[in-house]
C-alpha cells in the first residue's frame, strides 16, 4: 500500500490520462448521441500502434502519438461514415449493440494478431522521474498529463474557431437547424467520431508507456470513460476534466484499499451518481 | 412505387418489435399450419437421441437449448418490457456458483441445487432491480453491465472484502478484537474459491436405460432436461402475455408514463420481469455448471453470454413467443458450423460480433417476420431498416 | 353558448388542491394554487402556454413530485401519492401529447385501462377486453378496434386516449388539451363526448385553449398565468375579467366571445 502522498500524486497523473480517454467519448456521446462501445478499442489500437512502432521500427513512443492518432482517425472516419451512419437515427439500443458487436470483432482480431499476453513500451527513460521525498513522479506521466491538457486545449480551439468545429457543435445542438443551414450531416458525424477515436488513440499511446496493454483491456477503458462522463456531466470539456480527476481519486484510493475490484469500484461510482445526481457534477444534457 | 413518408428526424424512442396481436385467435388456416409444423418439429426434436444422434451434434443442440433458455428469459425484460438489460450473465454465473457450491461443498443433489441457484439469481435480480430499474435506456444497460462485471470481480475475489470492510469499520471505532476476527475470517473464507473455480461432482446416472453407456445417459439427461425447459419457457411466455402482467409489461415498453397513469405499478411489474429473466438465466447457469462440471469466474461471468442471449432474441424477433428459441437455434447452428467444420476456432467472439452487426443493421426485428410471411424475403425488406434510420 | 346542460353540480368538493407549488430550480411553475373541484361539474382550466396548467395536473396526480401544498380526494389526503395509486383510486387523466401503445391494437390499448384502473383489480384479462369493447363503443371507435394503434389519425388517437382513461372507470377525469389539433367538426364531436362523459357521472377538469369548447361545456373556469391563479368563476365572469383579457384572451377576442355568448 502506497503512502497517502504518493497515492494523491498518482491520482493526479491518472486523472490526466483518464481525461484524455473520456474526452473523445464525451464528444461522440454529446454530438452523435451514441454510447460508443468501440471507444476502448480505439484506446487499445492506439496503444498497439505505438507499441508496434516502438518494437519494430524503433520509433520513440511520444513521436508516434501523431501517427497513431492519424491512423485511428482514419479508421474511425470510415467506420462512422460507412457503417454506423447507416443506423444512426435508430433508437439508442441499436447503436449500442452495433458498437458492441464491432468491439467484439476488433478484440478478437487483436487477440489473434497480438495474443493475450501483456505488452508494454519500455524506453530508456521509463523509470526516471522526479523524486520529492517519499513521492516519485515519473517524467513520462508528467509528459502524459501535459499532452492531455494540450490536446484538450487544441480540441477546444478547434471546436470554437474552425468551420468544421462549429459545424460539429451546431449538429450537436440542433440537427435540423444545422441541416437547414447547409451542414452536411454524414461527413460531420464521421469527423466527430474520428476525432473521438483519435483522442482515444492518443490516450492509448500514453497508456502503453505506463500500463501493460492487452486486447481485453478494452472493456475497462470504455467503462471508465462512461463513468467519468456520467460523473462529470455531459456537455463541456471542463466537466470531463473534473469528472476524470474526481474518478482518478476514487480509483487510486479505492484501488489501494480493495485491490482486484477496480471495475466494481467504477460501477459503484456509476450507480451512486445515477441515483443521486444523474446530471453529474457539472453537467446538463449536452446541447439538448 | 410509392415511398413511405420519411421517418421524423429526431430519434425514435423504442426498439422496434413485432406487433403483438393478442386477440388473434386460432381459426385462420395459417395458424393451423404453424401448429402442425410446430408439433412436427417437437416430435423430431424429442426423437433425436433415440434415433442415434449423438456426440458433437447432440452436444451442439443441447448448447442451443441452454442458450434458448437464457434468451427466453431475456425476452421478458428486454423484449416485452423494453428494458434492455446487459448484465444477465450475472444471474447465469451466480446460479452456477450456488449450484456448484451446494453440490460440491454441501452435497445437495442436482435438481434441488439447480432450483436453489435459479431462485437465488431471481432474488438477486429483485434486489438490484429495485435500484437499477429506475434508470432508463442506455443508463440502465450500462448499469446492469456494471453489475455483471462487479459481480464477477467480487466472486473472483472470493467475497473476502465483504468481511474486510466491516472489519475495518469496526477497527476504526475501536472494536479491535472483533475487527481482528473478521479480518482473520476474511483471509480464510473459501466460499467461491476465488479464481480457481469449483469442480462439481460428476454426473451419476440415476437409473439404467437399456444398454446405453454412462456417457450416453449423461448426454440424454442434459438433452431432455434442457429441451423440456425450452418448451416450458415457450409455453410460459405464451401464457404470460395473455395475463394482466403480460399486458402491463408491453404497456410499460410502449409508454411507461401512460402505463403508470392507468394504474400499473410499474416498479413491481419491471422487477417481476427482471426476476423471471434472472430465473431463466439461473436455470441455464446451474445446468451449464453441472454439464461442464466446473465453474470459473471468467467463464461463467463472461460478457459473451449476455450478448449471445440478446443476439438470439433479436435475431429471432424480440417481443415474440418463438423468437428467442428460434434465434438461439440459428445462431448456435451457424456458429458451430463455422467454428467446428470450418475450423474457425479462435473466431467465436468475432462471429458473434459480426452476427450482431449484421442483424442490427439489416433485421432489427428479427428473422421471424420473414418466416411468418409478414415480410417478403427481398432485398428491399433488408434495406428498409437502413432507409429508415440512416443519416 | 354558455348554457350548461345537465351538469350535476352537487356542490360537494370531490378534489381539493391547497397551495400547490412546483419549483423547477429557481422557477415556480406552479405557485400556491388553490383549486376545488365539485362533484359532477366540468371545470375549465385555461391560461397562456407555460402558465403551469399541465404541471398542475402532473403534480396532483403524482407524475411529478410536488414541491409543497396538499391534495385531497374525497376527504382523503393524496399528496405525493404515486401515479398508479392515484389511478386506482378513481382519478384518470389524458396527456397533451397523446401516448398510445403503438404496437398494440386499439382494443388492447383500452383493455389495459380496464385491467388496473378503479374497477380493474378483480377483472381478468379477458373481462378487461370485453369492457374495452364497451368503452370503445361509448367513444365511437368501435370500428377501429382491431387496428394497430399506430395506424390511427390524430382525431382517433385523441379519442383513444380518452377511451383508455374511461376504461379505468374513473370518478374524476383530467383532460389535457384533448381538442388541440382538431378541426371544427371534430371539436364539436369532442364537446359532445365530454358532455356525455359528464352525464354518465364523471367529474371533469378540462384544460383547453379552444375557448369555444370551454364556453360550451364548462360551468366554472379557473385561469392560470405564470403559475398563479389569476381568476376564477363562470365562463362569463372570466371572459370579462380584465386581468384574464390582458394576460391571455386579448381585447378583440374577448369582445368576440362576449358577442357570441350574447347571441346564444
Amino acid at each position: 500500500m502506497e503512502g497517502f502522498a504518493q497515492n494523491l500524486v498518482n491520482a493526479m497523473l491518472l486523472g490526466g490520462t483518464l481525461a484524455l480517454v473520456a474526452l473523445g467519448f464525451s464528444i461522440v456521446w454529446g454530438v452523435l448521441n451514441i454510447i460508443n462501445l468501440m471507444h476502448g478499442v480505439f484506446v487499445m489500437l492506439g496503444a498497439y500502434v505505438t507499441y508496434s512502432a516502438f518494437t519494430y521500427l524503433g520509433i520513440d513512443p511520444f513521436l508516434s502519438i501523431p501517427f497513431s492518432m492519424l491512423i485511428i482517425f482514419g479508421l474511425g472516419y470510415l467506420l462512422q461514415r460507412y457503417l454506423i451512419n447507416l443506423v444512426i437515427r435508430a433508437p439508442l439500443l441499436v447503436t449500442f449493440l452495433l458498437t458492441f458487436g464491432l468491439e467484439m470483432v476488433f478484440v478478437n482480431v487483436a487477440l489473434l494478431i497480438w495474443k493475450g499476453d501483456f505488452r508494454s513500451v519500455t524506453t530508456g527513460y521509463s523509470g526516471v522521474g522526479l523524486v520529492l521525498g517519499a513521492v516519485k513522479i515519473p517524467y513520462i506521466r508528467l509528459a502524459g498529463i501535459a499532452i492531455s491538457f494540450l490536446l484538450a486545449l487544441l480540441l477546444h480551439l478547434f471546436m470554437t474557431y474552425t468551420k468544421t468545429g462549429n459545424a460539429i457543435r451546431s449538429v450537436g445542438m440542433d440537427l435540423d437547424a444545422a441541416r437547414l443551414m447547409g451542414v452536411s450531416i454524414a461527413p460531420t458525424y464521421a469527423v466527430t467520431y474520428a476525432i473521438g477515436a483519435a483522442l482515444a488513440a492518443a490516450a492509448g499511446s500514453l497508456i502503453s508507456m505506463t500500463f501493460p496493454i492487452y486486447p481485453n483491456m478494452v472493456g475497462s477503458w470504455t467503462l471508465r470513460a462512461f463513468v467519468i462522463v456520467v460523473l462529470g456531466g455531459l456537455g463541456s470539456i471542463p466537466a470531463v476534466l473534473l469528472g476524470a480527476f474526481a474518478f482518478a481519486l476514487v480509483e487510486v484510493f479505492g484501488g489501494s484499499y480493495l485491490p482486484g475490484l477496480k471495475d466494481a469500484i467504477a460501477f459503484a461510482v456509476l450507480v451512486l451518481v445515477l441515483v443521486v445526481r444523474p446530471s453529474g457534477i457539472a453537467g446538463k444534457a449536452f446541447y439538448k | 412505387m410509392s415511398e413511405q413518408p420519411p421517418a421524423p428526424l429526431p430519434r425514435e424512442k423504442k426498439v422496434p418489435v413485432q406487433v403483438t396481436r393478442f386477440d388473434k385467435v386460432l381459426g385462420q388456416r395459417r395458424n393451423l399450419i404453424y401448429i402442425v409444423v410446430g408439433a412436427l418439429v417437437l416430435v423430431v426434436l424429442l426423437a433425436l437421441p433415440p434415433l442415434g444422434v449423438s456426440g458433437f451434434w447432440l452436444r451442439t443442440i443441447t448448447q442451443a437449448y441452454v442458450l434458448a433458455i437464457m434468451a427466453i428469459g431475456w425476452n421478458f425484460i428486454g423484449g416485452y418490457t423494453g428494458y434492455a438489460a446487459f448484465g444477465n450473465v450475472a444471474f447465469f454465473g451466480l446460479s452456477a456458483y450456488v449450484t456448484g457450491i451446494l453440490m460440491k461443498k454441501v452435497g445437495v443433489p442436482f435438481l434441488p441445487s439447480l432450483l436453489t441457484g435459479a431462485l437465488f439469481a431471481a432474488a438477486f435480480a429483485v434486489l438490484i432491480g429495485l435500484a437499477v430499474l429506475r434508470l432508463k435506456g442506455h443508463y440502465f444497460a450500462i448499469a446492469t453491465l456494471g453489475v455483471a462485471e462487479a459481480t464477477r470481480e467480487i466472486i473472483a475475489d472470493d467475497l473476502g472484502f465483504l468481511l474486510k470492510i466491516p472489519g475495518d469499520l469496526l477497527g476504526l471505532i475501536g472494536l479491535d478484537k472483533a475487527a481482528e476476527s473478521l479480518h482473520a475470517a476474511a483471509e480464510k473464507v473459501a466460499i467461491t474459491d476465488g479464481p480457481r473455480g469449483i469442480v462439481l461432482p460428476f454426473f451419476q446416472p440415476p437409473f439404467q436405460i437399456g444398454d446405453l453407456t454412462k456417457v450416453q445417459i449423461e448426454a440424454w439427461f442434459f438433452y431432455y432436461l434442457t429441451l423440456s425447459l425450452v418448451i416450458l419457457g415457450i409455453l410460459g411466455t405464451w401464457w404470460l402475455i395473455r395475463t394482466k402482467l403480460g399486458y402491463s409489461l408491453v404497456a410499460i415498453r410502449e409508454d411507461e408514463d401512460s402505463a403508470k397513469m392507468l394504474g400499473i405499478n410499474t416498479t413491481w411489474a419491471k422487477v417481476t420481469a427482471f426476476a423471471l429473466a434472472a430465473f431463466m438465466a439461473g436455470l441455464a447457469g446451474g445446468i451449464n455448471a453441472y454439464w461442464k462440471t466446473f465453474v470459473l469466474p471468467e467463464e461463467v461471468f463472461r460478457i459473451g453470454h449476455t450478448l449471445e442471449m440478446i443476439l438470439s432474441t433479436i435475431l429471432g424477433g424480440p417481443g415474440t413467443v418463438l423468437g428467442p428459441a428460434l434465434g438461439a437455434g440459428i445462431f448456435t447452428l451457424v456458429s458451430s458450423l463455422l467454428i467446428f467444420k470450418l475450423k474457425l476456432g479462435g473466431f467465436h467472439v468475432m462471429i458473434t460480433g459480426l452476427f450482431i452487426v449484421i442483424v442490427i443493421v439489416f433485421t432489427p426485428k428479427g428473422v421471424g417476420e420473414f418466416l411468418t410471411g409478414k415480410k417478403p424475403l427481398a432485398l428491399s425488406s433488408l434495406l428498409e431498416n437502413i432507409r429508415r434510420y440512416r443519416v | 353558448m354558455s348554457e350548461q346542460t345537465n351538469q350535476q353540480n352537487d356542490g360537494q368538493v370531490i378534489f381539493g388542491v391547497q397551495r400547490a407549488t412546483k419549483h423547477f430550480g429557481g422557477l415556480a411553475a406552479v405557485d400556491r394554487v388553490d383549486v376545488d373541484i365539485h362533484q359532477g361539474e366540468i371545470l375549465g382550466l385555461i391560461g397562456p402556454n407555460g402558465a403551469g396548467k399541465t404541471t398542475l395536473v402532473n403534480i396532483v396526480t403524482g407524475m411529478l413530485p410536488i414541491t409543497s401544498g396538499r391534495v385531497f380526494y374525497k376527504g382523503r389526503e393524496i399528496t405525493s401519492w404515486a401515479p398508479h395509486r392515484v389511478g386506482r383510486l378513481g382519478i384518470a387523466r389524458t396527456f397533451q401529447i397523446v401516448k398510445p401503445f403503438r404496437n398494440m391494437t386499439v382494443k388492447d390499448n383500452v383493455a389495459v385501462g380496464a385491467m388496473y384502473g378503479h374497477g380493474g383489480a378483480h377483472r381478468s384479462a379477458r373481462q378487461a377486453l370485453e369492457k374495452a369493447e364497451e368503452v370503445l363503443e361509448f367513444v365511437g371507435l368501435e370500428d377501429q378496434m382491431a387496428r394497430g394503434a399506430d395506424q390511427l389519425t390524430l382525431g382517433a388517437l385523441k379519442r383513444l386516449e380518452i377511451a383508455k382513461a374511461l376504461a379505468m372507470e374513473p370518478e374524476l377525469l383530467f383532460l389535457d388539451e384533448a381538442m388541440a389539433g382538431l378541426n371544427l367538426r371534430e371539436i364539436e364531436s369532442a364537446m359532445e363526448l365530454v358532455r356525455k362523459i359528464n352525464q354518465s357521472g364523471v367529474t371533469l377538469l378540462v384544460i383547453e385553449h379552444v375557448m369555444k369548447a370551454i364556453v360550451g361545456v364548462c360551468s366554472r373556469v379557473v385561469v392560470l398565468d405564470f403559475g398563479q391563479k389569476i381568476a376564477e368563476g363562470t365562463p362569463q365572469e372570466v371572459m370579462n375579467n380584465p386581468k384574464v383579457i390582458e394576460a391571455y384572451l386579448g381585447e378583440k377576442f374577448a369582445r368576440r366571445l362576449r358577442e357570441e355568448a350574447a347571441h346564444g
